[in-house]
């Protein structure tokens, strides 16, 4: 065997040890340090409260739970008037004020159709009629297709007998939003409800104007001319 | 007639003549023509230049980069990873040399592992530069730090790298040491070195390699050729630059007996640079074939893409000078006496054209398109380039001195062979 | 400096005349050298000065005691207020036991508006001429999923007729590439799924933000600037405490809300309810439903990084 052969073997020998025991002390460290489980254990629930927070790492007994706060309409829409009554006192208008002393008109269908009040109402909502919705018998109240009352307070009923499958999402927080915590054991969490979001007579959500982008260097922002259609 | 000496080796002798052994070198290496003390002059003067411009990098932060989000990494990368390639060239002497006992190699090996030094020297001064917080170098260190080895490609590019530099420092360490001692070298004492350096070289491009070809969300450098081309490219620049400098070498010191060498490297760089012109056809061939969103970088890189050119005119000029180096390396003339100037030329050429393609025209594409196909182009700011250039003034730096030590043991006409008992 | 004796065996080495006055000159050269050198480098120094002993000594987050935590954080607290000019309170929040983090996006309802985005960017105390946030949303065209056809810089009204919107941030993947990278370990991924950096012990190295298929890793190009008033004061040391400048940074699906019970902030700014977040090892839970009841997808499957961020198409 040539000499410069047995010196590589000793070259090769040396490589191998060396990475071998790299390796194993490097392997060692890390079984010694790594682990995911151990962090949450490293602080406890007293002394998480670092800095003036208490930061409790243990969730609050189940008994303790939080609402889901729905935001509800107050009631039917009153529309104020600009001028005051004759005693200086501001007005306001209720549906009943006007559609208590009036018959319904069930062949009225559009806005256009109205000729003495709701001019220039926005109506973009499928072929429904006005009735289909608004209750004939009480101007102040809704009503569903089988006729039940609706108050305006529970005016998501309504909405979810068309649109169940929005319901249903809304239900799970799919739909909507929240506002507050996730963890209802620690907060309580806000939702709007649907007229919140989306107008009944034209309920689709409004175009936006995109207000806050990146401002990154070496690229460049497209022009805000650039409309598509 | 063998000098070992092993038994009589007395430490307290060492202890003197060692220190005395680094301030002759030294002295040697501060001693030349007045050529020589404009080119270290110059030297310095870039790389005082370098240092104010890091220095100012440091104090208000990358912004003074042009790196960005999109494209966090540069030139300085681009230039780490063309030096790893570098490096590890510096051992296509030590395969003749020492694998084929190729004599007239042997005599001037040292100057590759010279190389070698200075180019790992430079990578580590190109990583340092890059780091956003190099304060905190530190925590890297095992032990003291935390090391994510081996998970993390870079922490075995950290052990690679400075093992490279360790056992190079130790091989022309010693050989000098023996030579200023004036005895002969102990074999055992630096030939397993020398043999775990020629796959320890290996193993410093194919690992600075793996850093990229495992970024699974980066397309344009998750290739398995990735490693291989590393290597090829290496195999060219490196050779390169030893001739360049051998070239310089006949013409500015004593030394003889270059010519072989020469004519060695030349024959090795044929063979490589074809393999290199191999691989990137082949790259080239699998992406557009192909095409589709994965091809974005290639397309980027060579054509352009949504009117961003930037690397185009970069890309075409590197692949000119390595097809004209090619050509050039292929023709039986480049190798005659009187073809010297031109052999410079082509490895000129080939070094210049490996730069452009293996440094700015494999990273800065890897971020292009970024991961979320936005297009974000880049061009080093003048800071980069002032750190860039005062790296490369160190290195220069390093190697002329390096070289300028080891002249004494190449000047002697009767230069013992390192490997007597072969 | 003597000539060296000459033995036989030191015959190559050259004589050399004239020793101490050229050791003289060299040696003024080499103080000169040194001198500019130090001169160069003087930016430096003046920036070492706002660093501290005790921040360059700090340890890696995993390894210190309550006791240091408090410590540091006191310290982080008192130079937030010296630089800034802020009171804030820094906790140092664990993940609570039981809870996987994961988010899920509505794509029919996401109509790019951005306001998660700055939602994300006042949240997380991000410097403000760059409107940095960890969020990035892509115009897309309807009827492709490749983002090569998306961008990012539309503007105006949104949203366009044909194009939906792909809102894009850290997906706190199951098997992080940017986790596998560190050469530090700087980053690694916390029992409730989110995967965190400490940026005191973060080196800037930037291999993260290259590995990360995502584009969900920031780095800090220089010291954030936020006036005062405008600092989110409820911090946490794992996210959205002022990071320093050289370091990366990432969503951390506001930590220091979501292991206090909230919601993260872009969640809650988000004006059409497309944004679904929670605990999926809570079978009550509304992201369980989704991923129950809606065909999710993720993005950049083939990669394998398993993300806990779904997006579904209604």
């Amino acid at each position: 065997m040539r000499k410069s052969s047995s010196y590589f073997l000793h070259g090769l020998a040396v490589a191998v040890c060396v990475t071998a025991l790299g390796a194993g002390w490097q392997w060692m460290d890390d079984v010694e340090s790594s682990s995911p489980t151990s962090d949450t254990t490293f602080l406890t629930s007293a002394e998480s409260a670092v800095g003036g927070l208490n930061v409790p790492s243990q969730a609050a007994p189940p008994a303790m739970r939080f609402e889901v706060l729905v935001r509800r309409p107050e009631g039917p829409p009153k529309i104020e008037l600009i001028t005051n009554d004759p005693l200086g006192r501001t007005t306001s208008v209720a549906c009943s004020t006007c559609h208590s002393i009036r018959q319904p008109n069930r062949d009225n269908r559009s806005p256009e159709m109205l000729d003495e009040f709701h001019q220039g109402m926005q109506f973009d909502h499928g072929r429904l009629a006005c009735y289909a919705c608004h209750n004939p018998e009480d101007s102040d109240s809704l009503h569903g297709a089988d006729g039940t009352v609706i108050a305006f307070s529970d005016v998501m009923i309504l909405c979810s007998q068309c649109h169940s499958s929005q319901a249903i999402a809304f239900e799970h927080g799919a739909h909507g939003g929240m506002n507050g915590f996730w963890d209802l054991t620690r907060g309580p969490q806000t939702k709007n409800n649907c007229i919140d979001c989306h107008d009944p007579h034209a309920p689709r959500y409004p175009k936006m104007i995109v207000g806050f982008k990146p401002r990154d260097r070496f690229l460049e922002r497209d022009k805000p001319h650039a409309t598509h259609n | 007639m063998r000098d070992l000496s092993t038994n009589e080796i007395d430490i307290r002798s060492h202890l003197t003549s060692y220190p005395r052994f680094l301030g002759r070198s030294l002295w040697l290496a501060t001693e030349g023509s007045l050529g020589f003390y404009a080119w270290m002059t110059m030297l310095t003067a870039l790389f005082l230049v370098g240092t104010n411009a890091w220095a100012h990098q440091v104090a208000g932060g990358m912004i003074s980069t042009n790196m960005t989000d999109q494209v966090s990494w540069g030139l300085y990368i681009a230039n780490f990873t063309f030096m790893v390639g570098l490096a590890a060239g510096g051992v296509m002497m030590v395969i003749p040399a020492y694998l084929y006992h190729d004599r007239k190699m042997h005599d001037v090996v040292i100057i590759g592992e010279l190389l070698a030094v200075a180019a790992i020297v430079m990578c580590l001064m190109f990583v340092v530069a890059d780091l956003g917080r190099p304060d905190r170098f530190w925590h890297l260190i095992p032990g003291i730090g935390k090391f994510n080895f081996p998970l993390s490609m870079l922490t075995w590019d950290v052990i690679v790298l400075n093992g490279y530099l360790l056992i190079n420092l130790h091989i022309c360490g010693y050989l000098l040491y023996t030579r200023f001692l004036g005895r002969t070298p102990n074999p055992i004492w630096y030939l397993p070195f020398v043999m775990l350096s020629i796959g320890w070289a290996i193993s410093i491009h194919t690992v600075t390699a793996f850093l990229y070809c495992g970024l699974g969300g980066r397309p344009f450098w998750n290739s398995a050729l990735l490693a291989p081309r590393f290597l090829a490219s290496a195999f060219v620049s490196g050779p390169a630059f030893i001739i360049v400098t051998l070239l310089l070498m006949r013409r500015l010191t004593h030394v003889t007996g270059l010519d072989s060498p020469i004519a060695t490297l030349t024959k090795i760089i044929r063979v490589t640079i074809l393999i290199n012109l191999l691989m990137v056809a082949s790259e080239l061939f699998t992406e557009f074939y192909t095409g589709g969103s994965h091809a974005s970088a290639a397309k980027y890189l060579f054509f352009g893409i949504h009117g961003k050119t930037a690397l185009v005119p970069w890309t075409w000029t590197a692949i000119v000078l390595n097809v004209a180096a090619t050509g050039l390396f292929l023709w039986k003339g480049v190798l005659r006496e009187n073809r010297r100037l031109l052999l410079a030329i082509a490895c000129a050429m080939a070094f210049t054209g490996t730069w452009i393609e293996k440094g700015m025209g494999l990273i800065i594409p890897g971020f292009i398109p970024s991961t979320l196909h936005e297009i974000v182009e880049y061009v080093p700011s003048q800071l980069e380039w002032k750190v860039t250039i005062g790296i490369w003034a160190a290195g220069l730096m390093v190697f002329t001195i390096a070289i300028k030590a080891a002249l004494p043991t190449l000047n002697d006409g009767r230069f013992q062979s390192m490997d007597q008992v072969a | 400096m003597q000539p060296t004796t000459d033995s036989p065996a030191n015959r190559s080495l050259p004589v050399i005349e004239n020793v101490t006055r050229r050791a003289v000159v060299k040696g003024a050269f080499a103080t000169l050298g040194a001198a500019a050198f130090v001169a160069a480098a003087s930016p430096i120094r003046n920036a070492a000065k706002s660093t501290t002993a005790d921040e360059f000594l700090q340890q890696h987050y995993q390894e210190l005691s309550v006791a240091d935590k408090r410590a540091v954080i006191a310290r982080l607290e008192a130079e937030t207020k010296q630089k800034y000019g802020a009171d804030v309170e820094i906790g140092d929040d664990r993940p609570i036991p039981g809870t996987k983090f994961v988010y899920a996006i509505n794509l029919s309802v996401c109509n790019g508006n951005g306001k998660c985005v700055e939602a994300c960017h006042k949240e997380n105390n991000h410097d403000r001429s760059t409107h940095q946030s960890y969020i990035r949303v892509i115009e897309m065209p309807k009827g492709t999923l490749d983002m090569e056809q998306g961008s990012t810089t539309y503007t105006g009204t949104v949203p366009k007729d044909d194009k939906f919107y792909l809102p894009v941030q850290c997906q706190q993947c199951d098997e992080p590439p940017c986790v596998d990278v560190c050469p530090v370990q700087a980053t690694w991924k916390e029992a409730d799924g989110i995967v965190v950096v400490d940026y005191n012990w973060c080196i800037g190295c930037r291999y993260c933000e290259a590995a990360c298929p995502y584009h969900a890793r920031r780095f800090n190009w220089k010291q954030p600037e936020i006036p005062a008033e405008e600092i989110n004061p409820n911090q946490s040391y794992l996210s959205n405490r002022i990071r320093p400048a050289g370091v990366v940074e990432k969503c951390t699906y506001c930590l220091h809300r979501t292991r206090r019970g909230q919601l993260p902030a872009c969640l809650e700014a988000c004006p059409t309810g497309a944004r679904v977040f929670g605990n999926i090892l809570d079978e009550s839970s509304n992201i369980r439903w989704i991923l129950e009841n809606k065909r999710v997808y993720i993005l950049k499957e083939e990669l394998g990084t398993k993300p806990a961020f779904f997006y579904y198409f209604d």
